[in-house]
C-alpha cells in the first residue's frame, strides 16, 4: 500500500468524469472498504451489493466532497458506512454477534500489507479516557453499527440512557481530540 | 432537534456519522446540512475523527467480478453533479497516478504509430477502424491524444503539464470530419482532464479528420464556431 495516495485529488478526478480515479480508489481502499461493509451486514453477499452501491454513489457525489474540509478519505468510508447501515436496517435481520466474522480475515493478507496507513493512537488515548460505558456504545454504534435500541437491547439499560452515554462520549470525545 | 444550539450541532454531526439518528432526525440535519456550511465542516471534521477506527480493519478478499459490475454502472463521461472548486489542482497533475495515465498515453500512441508503420491489417478481417490524432500546441509546448474508434467514444487524453486557462475562459474541443462544411462542438475541455466524448455527439469519424482546441469564453463559443486562438490541432490517422 503506498503512502502518498491522495485521496481527495483522486475524488476530484473523479468530480471530472475520470473514471480511472474511482478505479484507484477501488483497487487502494476496496479491500479494507468491505470489511468495513461486512462487520454491519454481517453477509458476504451483501457486504459486496453495499460496496457496489457504494462506490456508484462515491462517483456520483464526488462533485459534492470539499477538500476545504475535511480529508476525502473520511468521506469515502463515511458513504460505505451510511450505505452499509441503510442496508442492515432495511434488512433488520437480527445475526448474533461473531456470524460469520472468521470471514473478516483475509486469506490473501500478507505480513507485506501495511494496513490502511492510519494513526489511531490519539483516538485510542481519548477512548480510554471515557467511562467503560460510554466508550463501548461510541465503538459498538461505529463499527458494528448499532442503533441506540440494539445497544440498549445488549447491554440490559434503556434507551434514554444509551442515548445520553452517546451524546457524552462524543462531546468529551471531540474536547479530547480538538 | 435545535440546530441552532452549539452543543446539539456537534452531538448531531458526530450521530449522523455515527449513523444513530432516527429517521425523522436524519431527515431534519440533513435538510439543514445542504445549506449550513459550518455543520458540513462538523460532520468532515467527525468523518476524519472516526477514520482512524479503521487502523486495524482486516482487509477482505473481493470478488474479482466486482469492479467490472461497478464500472457498467457508471456510464460515459461526466456524472451528474457540480464540479469541485478545486478541480484543477496542480497536485492531482503531480501524483504518481497521474504520470502512469500520462505515461500510458504516451506509450500507447508511440505503440499505435509503430503499428501504424509496421503492419496492415488482413483484408478479409473486419475490424473497427481505430483513429488516433496528435493535438500539438503551435509552439509543440503541450499535447493532446485522441483516441477514437468507430462507433466508439472518443477520449482526448492530456500529455505533459498543462497551462492553466485564465479566469472566465474554457477550453472548447471541436472536430470536422474532412470536406464538411464546417467544425462541430464537442464541448468543453478542463486542462489536465481526459475527456471523453460519446459516439453519438460525433459528426462522424474518417481519415484526416480535424481535431482542435480553442480558446473560447467560459460558457463555450456563442457562435457555435471557434473564436478564440488554436491552442491545439491535429488530424487524425486510421491505424
Amino acid at each position: 500500500m503506498s503512502l502518498d495516495f491522495d485521496h481527495d485529488a483522486a475524488l476530484e478526478a473523479c468530480a471530472r468524469g475520470e473514471q480511472f480515479a474511482l478505479q484507484a480508489i477501488y483497487e487502494r481502499e476496496s479491500r479494507w472498504l468491505l470489511s468495513v461493509a461486512m462487520r454491519i451486514v454481517r453477509n458476504r453477499e451483501l457486504a459486496h451489493d453495499v460496496l457496489q452501491d457504494a462506490f456508484v454513489q462515491i462517483w456520483q457525489r464526488a462533485g459534492t466532497y470539499q477538500r476545504a474540509l475535511g480529508s476525502g478519505r473520511g468521506w469515502i468510508y463515511t458513504i460505505v458506512r451510511h450505505r452499509a447501515l441503510d442496508e442492515a436496517r432495511r434488512a433488520e435481520r437480527e445475526t448474533p454477534m461473531g456470524d460469520e466474522l472468521t470471514e473478516l480475515i483475509d486469506s490473501t493478507a500478507t505480513h507485506t500489507d501495511t494496513g490502511p496507513d492510519l494513526d489511531d493512537a490519539a483516538l485510542q488515548y481519548c477512548l480510554s479516557q471515557l467511562d467503560d460505558d460510554k466508550r463501548q456504545c461510541v465503538v459498538d454504534a461505529y463499527l458494528e453499527g448499532y442503533t441506540h435500541e440494539q445497544i440498549a437491547q445488549r447491554r440490559n439499560r434503556p434507551v434514554g440512557t444509551i442515548k445520553s452515554w452517546v451524546r457524552r462520549g462524543l462531546l468529551a470525545l471531540k474536547e479530547c481530540l480538538t | 432537534m435545535n440546530l441552532q444550539d452549539a452543543q446539539v450541532r456537534v452531538v448531531s454531526a458526530g450521530e449522523y456519522v455515527l449513523g444513530t439518528l432516527t429517521p425523522s432526525e436524519r431527515a431534519t440535519f440533513e435538510a439543514q446540512l445542504r445549506t449550513d456550511r459550518e455543520l458540513q465542516a462538523e460532520v468532515y471534521a467527525w468523518q476524519d475523527r472516526f477514520l482512524n477506527f479503521h487502523a486495524h480493519t482486516a482487509p477482505m478478499a473481493v470478488r474479482p467480478e466486482l469492479w467490472s459490475r461497478i464500472a457498467r454502472r457508471l456510464g460515459a463521461g461526466h456524472p451528474p453533479v457540480a464540479m469541485a472548486p478545486a478541480a484543477n489542482d496542480p497536485i492531482w497533475r503531480r501524483t504518481r497516478f497521474w504520470q502512469v495515465v500520462s505515461g500510458l498515453a504516451v506509450a500507447a500512441s508511440v505503440v499505435m504509430g509503430t503499428v501504424l508503420v509496421t503492419t496492415r491489417q488482413p483484408d478479409s478481417i473486419v475490424v473497427s477502424a481505430r483513429y488516433l490524432a496528435v493535438l500539438q500546441a503551435p509552439d509543440r509546448s503541450t499535447a493532446w491524444v485522441v483516441e477514437a474508434v468507430a462507433g466508439g467514444d472518443v477520449r482526448l487524453v492530456p500529455v505533459g503539464t498543462m497551462p492553466a486557462v485564465p479566469a472566465g475562459k474554457a477550453m472548447e474541443f471541436w472536430t470536422k470530419p474532412e470536406g464538411a462544411a464546417g467544425p462541430t462542438s464537442l464541448g468543453l475541455v478542463q486542462a489536465g482532464q481526459t475527456y471523453v466524448v460519446p459516439a453519438s455527439r460525433l459528426p462522424g469519424l474518417g481519415q484526416r479528420q480535424l481535431f482542435e482546441l480553442t480558446m473560447e469564453p467560459a460558457t463555450g463559443s456563442p457562435i457555435g464556431r471557434p473564436t478564440g486562438p488554436i491552442l491545439a490541432v491535429g488530424k487524425a490517422v486510421a491505424l
